[in-house]
């Protein structure tokens, strides 16, 4: 009785033992496995909005800590806040607004920013044959997209010989512009989105953040990678889609790289079965109907966005040649809903549904 | 065996290993809901400043002042619409339902975000267009 009693023992003794390492070498295995799969997930991704430029603002990052990323991200709102002050035509003391009151009259001392920003839509309205064109202020003038107002032709006509690029006169070494008739607007809606988002992106890399993405409305800027070190996906809208901004056509992987898209469903009305919308042609005064949508993939987000509009307005055929001449991707879906694509979109473009 | 007995039973050992699994499943917890996004609330701003926080889980309709005026949002089964706003266009009426994603009506400075209904699933990180 005692033996079998003292057998019975050692063995629940032996059993306990086995249960012991085995709880111990599990918590070990879960300790380690906890510590090791904390290493790639240590960097988290912090996204912010804020209604800025008129539109929807949204900065992503990537971190290993709240506070450095939103630093950052405050940051970088604060910068474009900065450029907004800066380029808003409609706001009474910008300088783009000096420079406008001052058309005809005399030269306006500038910043840095807003000199970068005019040397670069030059850039654009050469490259497109004057299809950008930033001087485009008082033709927008005449509509009113809201309340579903254009302008009879004879309005236009007056207005048109004010709109020219050349007529900007941009001198680098005092800083100043001069535009060189009474009456011209310049409107850098076309491009200062874009050119924010640059800016925006340089202030994350500054404080230190390694992987973001900065969109402004549609113009957006990646650099760097997520957390998963995969590269930002951006999805391009259906012009199809009505007011849901989720429909998307198509996605890409992008990677240091701005994107951008002009549409005629951003800003329109509809009148007499006619399209009146924002992407105005310099030469007519009256909205471009070559196509439904442009999409331009370059470094540089101030020339995305600004080539999205200019390709929008030039037309398929030669919009390609430009892309193709400068080394920009691109998609263009033309009047018929068919897509355009650059020879280094197609390999990287995936669409979700096909367009016909 | 009742139960005083089986914790005499017991060595030092094993109670130190039974509290450390708890302590540990229990920080397992913690851990996953640290890093699964919080995808059934609802954020509402106001001109950047954040007025509501709310489930997305519980129908309800709830009022926010911006700058032009009352925007009223309504929240039924996991979706959120707008349904009153000051502002001229009605853009932010004309979304309509919405699972993910944000609602912006820029007029009244109001910005609606939705956490991702599945962050797995989700396909892109930003829309151009």
């Amino acid at each position: 009785m005692n033996i079998r009693q003292h057998v019975v023992d050692s063995r629940l003794v032996k059993a306990k033992r086995i249960v012991i390492i085995c709880c111990l070498l599990s918590t070990v295995y879960c300790l380690l496995s906890t510590a090791f799969s904390c290493v790639p997930q240590k960097e988290k991704i912090f996204k912010k909005d804020k209604i800025l430029m008129d539109t929807l603002v949204t900065i992503t990052v990537v971190s290993d800590s709240k506070d450095t990323a939103e630093k950052a991200i405050d940051a970088a709102f604060s910068e474009i806040e900065y450029l907004e002050k800066l380029s808003n035509h409609y706001s009474p003391d910008s300088e783009i607004t000096h420079i406008n009151r001052n058309a005809g009259i005399s030269e306006v001392k500038v910043s840095y920013d807003i000199l970068k920003l005019l040397e670069k839509a030059l850039y654009v309205s050469e490259n497109t044959e004057g299809a950008f064109d930033i001087t485009i202020g008082p033709v927008i003038a005449l509509y009113d997209f809201h309340k579903k107002i254009r302008p009879d032709d004879g309005m236009i006509k007056k207005i048109l010989p004010l709109v020219n690029y050349r007529d900007i006169i941009v001198n680098r070494g005092r800083s100043t512009v001069l535009l060189k008739r009474k009456g011209m607007l310049i409107d850098l809606g076309g491009i200062a989105k874009g050119y924010a988002a640059d800016k925006a992106a340089d202030t994350l890399k500054k404080q230190g953040v390694r992987s973001g993405l900065v969109a402004v409305a549609g113009d957006i800027k990646a650099f760097g990678l997520k957390p998963d070190e995969k590269p930002w996906k951006i999805g391009i809208r259906n012009p199809e889609a009505k007011n849901k901004e989720d429909d998307i056509m198509a996605t890409i992987e992008l990677e240091d790289m701005a994107i951008s898209t002009s549409g005629d469903y951003e800003r329109f009305f509809l009148s007499g079965g006619k399209r009146y919308h924002h992407l105005l042609n310099p030469k007519t005064g009256l909205s471009a109907n070559e196509c439904r949508s442009v999409s331009i993939i370059t470094k540089e987000g101030a020339y995305a966005d600004a080539f999205a509009t200019g390709i929008f307005i030039l037309g398929p055929e030669k919009g390609l040649k430009v892309l193709d001449k400068l080394g920009f991707e691109g998609m263009i879906i033309d009047s018929q809903g068919k897509p355009h694509l650059t020879q280094g979109i197609r390999e990287r473009i995936e669409f979700k549904r096909t367009v016909s | 065996m009742s139960l005083r007995e089986l914790f005499h039973n017991t060595t030092l050992a094993d109670r130190i290993i039974f509290s450390l699994m708890i302590v540990l499943s229990l920080s397992g917890i913690a851990f996953i809901k640290e890093i699964l996004p919080d995808n059934s609330t609802l954020h509402i701003y106001v001109d950047g400043r954040p007025a509501y926080i709310l489930p997305l889980d519980k129908n309800r309709v709830v009022s926010v002042e911006g700058p032009q005026g009352k925007t009223v949002v309504e929240i039924k089964d996991h979706q959120v619409r707008i349904i009153e706003s000051p502002c001229h266009n009605k853009l932010c009426i004309q979304t309509g339902w919405v699972s993910s994603g944000a609602i912006v009506c820029l007029p009244n400075r109001v910005v609606v975000t939705l956490g991702d209904p599945d962050k797995h699933k989700k396909t892109v990180d930003a829309t151009t267009g």
